[in-house]
């Protein structure tokens, strides 16, 4: 690999600083007592109690998955903290000017002033700083529309009705280990419900940043979309950087119900660990979403970041005609893991599904697309595309493909293809030779290579997601 | 006894006097057979596979041997000039058996027949090519060792005429076992054909039959290999083929599956020298409550080498079919290009198609790309037929035909191609009408 | 031996016959051209049987049937065949086998014995060198790798091995060069009699210049809008379909 390569690959991140904020944290350690405390912190109700009792006591009979193509040391539970909020927040903030001043200053050193990119681009920013929401914007604008969007700890009390019908219902209480864990101890999350045939009227977006020493992130975030309704949220995440892993087990359920739209789109930019694999978050998330007759969900996301990444978000096409899309590009770099893809479970008939995975390995990383399709007995004329591409840049590191095709119906399709390729030293040195500095001349191929996932993200989130790549990218090129 | 007990698999035994030489090496499968995990849902290569055939069969005992009548039929390949070997039960039939005396150039021996320098030889390749750590039916069939079939070529001879090795089972009061073996070593240069031909008589059968090949190709050597299952489908057959590649080798490899109660079959190349070349193609049928598992390997460990493989499956009424093809390319194996396509045809909703094509690449500078298709024939070619005046149904089975025809008309040998041709007809024959204009 | 009265033919849902009416009678040949994206090749599929092209109304008669009660074999055993504008591929079924299967088929349903396989195959390579492709073009997968004239070719040797009453001819000289378009012109040429009938969609009047029509029709918006004898070809080569606006319009 060239030394310029090299030196764009040594770079530092840049999002790596700790917010000096005094916190409520709880010691390490889990236990029945710990559930108790998270839930009276939120004064939950007891039916939440036992939900989450009912989690822990089959999360404690459950073993971690051991079929991703990752590595990593035993997590120890008992060392991790489960919950912290920033001590300032007893009182709530009424409007932006109430926030923590630091706390803005955070989100200004990332690039993403929240007022000047919440009044520029029309955004309402739910912002999570470690576990509890700070500040919501356009709450007014919203509720005029009759869309709800606010923590899942507020919804809890005020929808209680919508909470208790749908929480669970996608990703249930025991689907996976993480997805137990985070049902017990969840700490909050987004909360979003778009009445019948309401279009909302702006983009939604949350900001999650992992902050204190050693808390885990549990997230969780609900989108219900009723019937012709549409709705499209972007999630964003950063973590200034610590020596130690952290991790992160987010579930994320949305259900579209007859004729609904949800676009999801993620952009991950967790601290990935320096370049000796040291530190890094472990990102192990669930995410899933369920489409009724004629619902669509599409999933679009760009991780760039964590030391290592497990998550595959899916869909369960249950209705007719219904419609699940995947658009990934994850980026990997020294010591990064992902293990990465999607689930789409065709039930209806006529459902559609299109999978476009880009997976970007330097360094010496380890990058996998794992994917499922199904076509159940009844998805008849259900049809699935699927393209899964690889760019390897240098020598290594690592791309793998593990795409579970299950077809059980005569008339569906499904179509898989995968390639890989690399940038190659040719493309770079005629590049150069046509005045292109290395760095400009890979972030333009692996650009180029994510194209078709690009597109798919919303304007707003396009250029960030650009610019992320090209940071993480630097150095990473070869 | 009944079921199929993991103890009692191990201690079962082969004849006392069998091959004192080879005791350590089935003492060494036998071992791992023992400590190997009975494979179950949770184990990712047997994830579709549930071994319950066997798991409730008697089969832990070997064949009573006995006078059987062979038709010729069964086992010939008309036009082909070969060297035969005719296994009845696991019994070798010296009667219908045709070898070319033994030459410096080329010997095909039975290990029992093996010679001190033979011996050496099999000792030095049995079971580092298939590892009894693979996969433990590869413990098991070396654990039932006594027999096996060596073929070797010395180096830069060209033999042409391929050895036809036929295994053929025919049922016996209770049911038992078959084991298998076949090693290859071809030096370097050398070339050879071996066919490797798994059948039955029509009777219902009662036998689970491992078969397990292993193929040393020094450099520059060339194998043709095909590997036929056209056994009765009561018949169980879990086996294997394992090849090792040096520089410049290549191998030609076929396989055609006629599903069964139960057939597995592991199919592994490793790339072991730069520049070796594999081409792997391969049919699957399975209809009726068959079940059928494909699981392909290619390592490539070294530079520049090269691995085209296609597969095709139909799958009809109940029957389930598994693919899993899998390509690894180590950091080492710069260069290498590598492609896999699996097409499937499903031909009713109670069918099930389980395919997964695997990448797993460490090299950046290699060019792989693998796809996977489940689905019906095309309508487009449907109607095209239909304006023809083609009946629609008489349409999709020349079309389902046409899907794996193509792979038969790839065969080098066209014996092979007459041969089972008329097998593949049949196999679509439910109504011979629909099937007269095949061929 | 075809009438079409009034046909409306939907396609994913967009009109694109918009009442069609076209009388053919035996021993006649007729050209339809017309612009890209006037229906003509929606009118050969709909005849012949293919899905997915909805009879919203209008009825076609063919030799007594109504067509749009049978299924596509059926149409073709009656004796209507349509050459392919774009011939399909099919690897791994020979030309040969295919084309056994089809004149069984073909000759079953009007009460003949299936040819014998020495027979056919004769007749085959007779009727394969008429339209110069070469024999070895019978034992290769259908269409499998041919270039455009080669295809088409084929297409017509399977209509002179299939002995249609009415050929549909769609677009069979588009991409072609002389020599393949003569090979064309004279199987359809050999084939002229008063017992049979053609028609011709084309997009170029140079096919008319090999095969004389006996009728012109102009195809616009899904309706012929203007007919005339074979000068009506000549005089669209000439000034186009500009001309015809009004009507097109």
């Amino acid at each position: 690999m060239p030394d310029q390569i090299n030196a764009y690959l040594d770079s530092d991140y840049e999002a790596g600083f700790v917010t000096d904020v005094e916190a409520d944290t709880l010691p390490p350690g889990l236990n029945e007592d710990v559930i108790r405390f998270i839930s009276s912190k939120k004064s939950e109700p007891e039916w939440l109690l036992e939900w989450r009792l009912k989690a822990w006591r089959d999360w404690l009979k459950m073993d971690e998955p051991r079929w991703a193509h990752v590595q990593h040391e035993p997590i120890d539970f008992n060392s991790i903290s489960y919950y912290s909020s920033p001590k300032s927040l007893e009182d709530r903030p009424k409007s932006l000017d109430e926030v923590d001043p630091e706390l803005l200053r955070t989100y200004e050193k990332l690039g993403i002033p929240l007022h000047e990119q919440a009044t520029l681009a029309g955004v309402a920013v739910d912002v999570v700083f470690d576990s509890v929401s700070v500040a919501t914007t356009f709450k007014d604008k919203l509720l005029e529309a009759g869309v709800l969007f606010c923590p899942i700890s507020e919804a809890v009390h005020l929808y209680p009705e919508l909470i208790q019908k749908y929480l669970g219902s996608v990703v249930p209480r025991r689907d996976n280990f993480y997805a137990a864990l985070n049902s017990a101890v969840f700490s909050d999350g987004s909360f979003v419900y778009i009445p019948k045939g309401v279009r909302c009227p702006m983009e939604l977006s949350t900001y999650f940043r992992i902050n204190e020493a050693n808390t885990g992130q549990f997230e969780r975030t609900l989108i219900i979309a009723d019937e012709d309704s549409h709705v499209s949220y972007l999630e964003g995440c950063t973590a200034p950087m610590r020596d130690e892993n952290q991790l992160h087990a987010a579930v994320v359920e949305l259900v579209a119900l007859k004729g609904a739209q949800i676009k999801y789109s993620t952009v991950q930019n967790w601290y990935p660990g320096d370049k000796n694999g040291m530190g890094g978050i472990y990102n192990f998330v669930t995410k899933r979403g369920v489409c009724h007759e004629r619902a669509k969900i599409s999933w679009t996301q760009v991780e760039t970041g964590s030391a290592i990444t497990w998550k595959y978000p899916s869909v369960i096409l249950r209705g007719d005609h219904s419609v699940g899309e995947f658009y990934s590009v994850a980026l990997t770099n020294n010591f990064q893991q992902a293990d990465t893809g999607t689930k789409m479970i065709h039930m209806g008939k006529n459902t559609r599904s299109t999978i476009i995975s880009k997976g970007i390995s330097a360094g010496k990383s380890q990058n996998a697309y794992r994917g499922l399709v199904r076509m159940n007995p009844r998805a008849e004329g259900a049809r699935n595309y699927t393209q899964c591409d690889s760019l390897l840049i240098g020598d290594r590191c690592g791309a793998h493909t593990f795409p579970y095709i299950e077809s059980k119906n005569a008339s569906a399709v499904v179509e898989h293809e995968a390639t890989t390729s690399k940038v190659s030293e040719d493309q770079l040195f005629l590049c150069q030779q046509r005045g292109i500095d290395p760095e400009k001349a890979v972030s333009m191929i692996v650009n180029g290579f994510c194209k078709e996932v690009f597109k798919e993200l919303p304007m707003e989130f396009a250029v960030e997601a650009g610019k992320l790549l090209e940071v993480s990218l630097e150095g990473a090129v070869g | 006894m009944s079921g199929f007990d993991q103890n009692a698999a191990a201690a079962l035994t082969s004849r006392a006097d069998a091959q004192i030489w080879l005791e350590a090496f089935r003492d060494l499968n036998r071992q791992q057979w023992l400590a190997s995990h009975w494979p179950d849902r949770k184990t990712e290569a047997w994830k579709y596979t549930p071994l319950t055939p066997l798991a409730q069969g008697d089969y832990l005992r070997f064949p009573t041997a006995g006078k059987v009548q062979i038709e010729r039929a069964r086992y010939d390949i008309p036009g082909l000039d070969c060297q035969r070997l005719v296994f009845v039960n696991g019994e070798m039939m010296p009667e219908l058996c045709q070898l070319s005396p033994a030459r410096e150039a080329c010997c095909v021996t039975r290990f029992c027949d093996a010679d001190e320098q033979q011996q050496a030889l099999i000792t030095q390749h049995l079971g580092k090519i298939a590892e009894a750590t693979d996969n433990p039916f590869v413990a098991l069939n070396g654990s039932w060792l006594e027999d096996g079939v060596l073929l070797q070529v010395a180096a830069d001879q060209r033999i042409e005429e391929p050895l036809h090795i036929v295994h053929m089972t025919t049922p016996d009061q209770q049911a038992f076992s078959v084991r298998q073996r076949l090693l290859v070593a071809l030096d370097s240069g050398a070339e050879a054909t071996v066919i490797e031909h798994f059948t039955s008589d029509e009777a219902r059968q009662n036998s689970f039959v491992t078969g397990v090949s292993e193929f040393k190709l020094a450099a520059g050597a060339r194998l043709t290999h095909y590997r036929l299952h056209l056994e009765e489908e009561h018949n169980i057959h879990i086996g294997g083929v394992y090849a090792q590649l040096d520089r410049d080798a290549h191998i030609d490899s076929f396989f055609l599956g006629l599903g069964s109660r139960l057939t597995r079959l592991d199919l592994r190349i490793q790339h072991q020298g730069a520049g070796s070349h594999a081409q792997l193609n391969g049919i699957y049928l399975s209809k009726g409550t068959q079940h059928i598992d494909i699981h392909s390997t290619v390592e490539h460990e070294m530079p520049q080498g090269s691995t085209s493989e296609v597969v095709r499956g139909i799958v009809d009424d109940e029957a389930k079919a598994v693919f899993n093809g899998r390509i690894h390319i180590h950091p080492n194996a710069q260069k290498t290009l590598a492609e896999l396509s699996n097409r499937n045809l499903l031909l009713t909703n109670t069918a099930e198609v389980y395919t997964k094509p695997e990448l797993e690449i460490y090299a950046d500078d290699v060019r792989c790309a693998h796809g996977a298709t489940v689905s019906q024939i095309e309508d487009l070619s449907l109607y095209y037929l239909q304006s023809r005046g083609i009946d629609r149904k008489e349409a999709q089975v020349m079309l389902s035909f046409g899907f794996i025809n193509e792979l038969i008309g790839a065969l080098r040998h066209e014996p092979l191609q007459r041969l089972l041709r008329p097998i593949l007809t049949q196999w679509f024959g439910k109504d011979s009408g629909l099937t007269r204009h095949l061929l | 031996m075809l009438s079409i009265v009034d046909l409306h033919v939907r396609v994913e849902g967009k009109d694109i016959l918009n009442g069609l009416s076209l009388e053919v009678q035996a021993g006649e040949v007729h050209a339809i051209m017309g612009p890209n994206g006037s229906g003509k090749s929606t009118l050969g599929y709909v005849l012949s049987g293919r899905e997915g092209y909805e009879v919203v109304s209008g009825s076609a008669t063919f030799e007594g049937h109504n067509l749009f009660e049978l299924d596509a074999e059926t149409r073709a055993r009656a004796g209507l065949f349509l050459a392919f504008q774009y011939p399909v591929e099919i690897p791994g079924v020979s030309n040969m086998e295919f084309l056994k299967a089809s004149v069984d088929a073909v000759r079953e349903h009007q009460g003949l014995p299936p040819y014998d396989a020495v027979t056919f195959m004769k007749l085959a390579r007779q009727q394969s060198a008429s339209v110069s492709l070469p024999p070895e073009f019978l034992k290769r997968g259908v269409n499998e790798g041919f270039s455009g004239g080669e295809k088409k070719r084929n297409e017509i040797l399977q209509m002179m091995l299939l002995e249609p009453k009415l050929a549909i001819l769609d677009e069979t000289d588009s991409g072609l060069d002389i020599d393949a378009l003569q090979v064309v012109a004279e199987g359809v040429n050999a084939r002229r009699s008063d017992e049979n009938a053609f028609i011709l969609v084309t997009h170029y009047q140079r096919l008319l210049d090999y095969i004389v029509p006996d009728f012109v029709h102009v195809l616009a918006n899904g309706r012929i809008v203007k007919s005339g004898g074979k000068e009506l070809a000549l005089e669209l080569e000439e000034k186009g379909y500009a001309w015809l606006e009004p009507e097109v319009a």
